[in-house]
């Protein structure tokens, strides 16, 4: 097998702890001032916490954006994860020592503070919730590599849910959060804004051979979706008919790139019918679809926070 | 233009400094493996240094011109044939309509690049002509070459004087023995404990089969983890080789369980694993040449020699390691 097809089950995490003790922000794990790690002389991995939750995100993206408007000579780009980025800079034009010290003073300026704000474009996705595409997909798993527990039984057990329609409800309930984008062009990884709606799942071993493109996945307490037929790890149980990547840019929303998301955008997904499933298929095959998005919102820490409060008071509101 | 009678095995369309600006979603750079050879092809025929040209991969394509021009093939040799004449690397050499070049299989080293007067100028993809087959992108309708297709090529510049590379200025592309690859600790050494470092760079590394443009997997003695890799947060993930999904640097050593992955130009961008070591940017053309069942020993080098380096091989990469042919091929 090839490396890439070994290595992307891993993709996911493997979450022992509850991750609902992290995301109130009760207990948090970032650092006062990041910490710089050479990759090569070319590369500087920034690590600015260690955890994984929508705070220390949140700081990786607002200093992540700071690094770019700054402008500083010799930076070439930047790859913004969970609790870190990537930092790509031509080191003739800036020494390694300049560039840590560069972003050293910009996260110094840019913490934390509430009045923080990202611009942040909001997707309304369509779901298909327990399709036929990957029931089969799961069948075929369970008839050829290892008869494990269907995904939606898994995750409702798992999250002690009664049931399909309440699993529906927690997943669908809550804007997500693109935390960040990688390991293939345009894979999406998803935290829930609302952590009442946090669900868990433990991956795939061994990791499956094929996911059909647009399936809904879950592993960890990560939601993606995967942009194309791929091999995947993520318990599976819903798909969309709505591309998030398009190598031949036919579709409007790809006009400028190929994959739809940027980190730091929203996700809603809208729960459909097979009826519906049909009708938005069909606009894509026309090349006429256009991916339903709000593109003229910012997103406010301080606002999310009142609200988290507001809503952790009252039990767990809805978003 | 050029007709392709037969493919080879995976030959694709680079350039550099490949896709830039979209790696944050998921986008790899792509480009050559070898940037050195193939810098040197495209100064042999006259084109800048960093123009699409093609990688040829163990086994070459075979190809008919479809104009008078010039070519170059440097990297490894694949006893390439041009009609009934064996072509010398290395060297300008001219061609004309109707011709064909024929590469074979690799004698030593991986990877051969064929550069074209005027380039080959398929479309610019995300800002690149660089091929990202896995996915699609770039290159020639997103993947590798095809028997049959026909590629584009750039309006050739002004005849450039026959040439070749000063025997000084040439990498040398076959190990005799084991490969020593240059490498810095970092960004997660301190994963590892002492012992795993010193084991490290004097083991020697067995490149597996399973190698490819994506990076290639090593084989050698246990890794030992630090308490930082051991008692970690649990979102980490279990195996001590696991954390929260971070960037991965071009020429990486990945830490995969027990199995190091050196990542390459099309490596994936971002995963759950640790990368205790990098391959400096100036060694990574090593990389592009190695086979699969050869030895690599790694040299622990720090930033200082890897800058100077990579300084070293930049002047190499110019006009000024070019002279004037001394045989005619």
């Amino acid at each position: 097998m090839l490396p890439f097809i070994a290595v992307i089950h891993d993709i996911s995490y493997i979450l022992h702890g509850h991750f609902s003790s992290l995301s109130a922000g009760a207990y948090t794990m970032i650092y006062d001032t990041p910490r710089f790690f050479p990759g090569g002389d070319r590369y500087i991995e920034v690590e600015l916490g260690d955890e994984m939750g929508f705070e220390l995100n949140f700081r990786v993206h607002s200093l992540s954006a700071a690094i770019r408007q700054s402008g500083i000579a010799g930076l070439i780009e930047l790859i913004p994860e969970m609790a870190s980025l990537q930092v790509s800079y031509d080191p003739d034009r800036i020494s390694y020592d300049d560039m840590i010290s560069e972003i050293a003073s910009l996260a110094a300026a840019h913490g934390g503070s509430a009045d923080a704000e990202l611009d942040s474009r909001l997707y309304y996705v369509p779901v298909l919730y327990f399709d036929p595409w990957t029931t089969e997909c799961v069948a075929d798993y369970r008839a050829k590599v290892a008869d494990k527990t269907p995904d939606p039984e898994l995750l409702c057990e798992q999250n002690h849910l009664e049931g399909r329609r309440e699993l529906v409800r927690r997943h669908s309930g809550t804007e997500y959060w693109v935390a960040a984008l990688g390991f293939w062009p345009g894979l999406c990884s998803l935290m829930p804004l609302n952590p009442a709606h946090q669900l868990i799942a433990p991956k795939y071993n061994p990791p499956r051979t094929w996911t059909p493109k647009g399936t809904i996945g879950l592993g960890g307490a990560i939601t993606c979706i995967y942009p194309d037929q791929t091999p995947g790890g993520y318990q599976i149980f819903a798909r969309t008919p709505m591309p998030i990547w398009d190598r031949e840019q036919r579709l409007p929303a790809f006009r400028e790139d190929l994959a739809l998301f940027r980190a730091g955008d929203r996700v809603r997904f809208i729960p459909i019918d097979r009826e519906e499933w049909d009708y938005i298929d069909a606009q894509v095959a026309a090349g006429t679809y256009q991916h339903p998005c709000v593109s003229y919102q910012k997103f406010s820490l301080g606002k999310y926070r009142s609200w988290l409060a507001d809503s952790t008071a009252a039990g767990g509101a809805d978003v | 233009m050029f007709e392709v009678f037969k493919p080879g095995l995976e030959t694709s369309v680079q350039e550099l400094p490949g896709r830039i600006g979209y790696w944050e979603q998921g986008f790899p750079p792509s480009g050559p493996a070898d940037a050195w050879s193939f810098r040197l092809a495209n100064l042999l025929v006259g084109n800048s240094r960093d123009m699409a040209a093609l990688e040829c991969q163990f086994i070459g394509p075979t190809l008919r011109f479809g104009r008078d021009g010039l070519i170059a093939l440097t990297g490894a040799d694949m006893r390439a044939m041009l009609d009934d004449a064996p072509v010398p690397l290395w060297t300008t050499v001219p061609v004309h309509t109707g011709q064909v070049l024929s590469l074979g299989a690799a004698k030593f080293g991986a990877r051969t690049y064929i550069a074209f007067d005027g380039g080959i100028d398929t479309p610019v993809v995300l800002g690149s002509r660089a091929t990202f087959h896995m996915a699609g992108v770039g290159g020639v309708g997103g993947y590798a070459l095809k028997a049959g297709q026909t590629i584009p090529l750039g309006a050739a510049p002004a005849p450039a004087s026959l040439r070749q590379v000063k025997p000084e200025a040439r990498p040398e592309i076959a190990a005799s023995g084991p490969r020593s690859v240059e490498c810095m600790l970092g960004p997660n050494d301190d994963w590892l404990d002492a012992e795993a470092i010193e084991t490290f760079f004097s083991a020697g590394w067995s490149v597996q089969a399973k190698s490819n443009r994506t990076g290639m997997r090593l084989t050698g003695p246990a890794f030992t983890f630090s308490d930082k890799a051991r008692r970690k947060r649990p979102e980490h993930g279990a195996d001590p080789s696991n954390i929260l999904d971070h960037g991965y640097p071009l020429g990486t050593i990945n830490l995969a369980g027990q199995t190091p992955i050196i990542l390459i130009q099309d490596a994936p961008s971002t995963g759950g694993f640790i990368n205790p070591f990098t391959v400096p940017s100036a060694a990574l053309w090593k990389l592009g040449q190695v086979r699969p069942g050869e030895v690599l020993r790694f040299r622990r080098v720090e930033m200082g020699e890897a800058n100077d380096m990579r300084r070293a091989l930049d002047a190499v990469c110019t006009d000024a390691s070019l002279e004037r042919r001394l045989t005619a091929s």
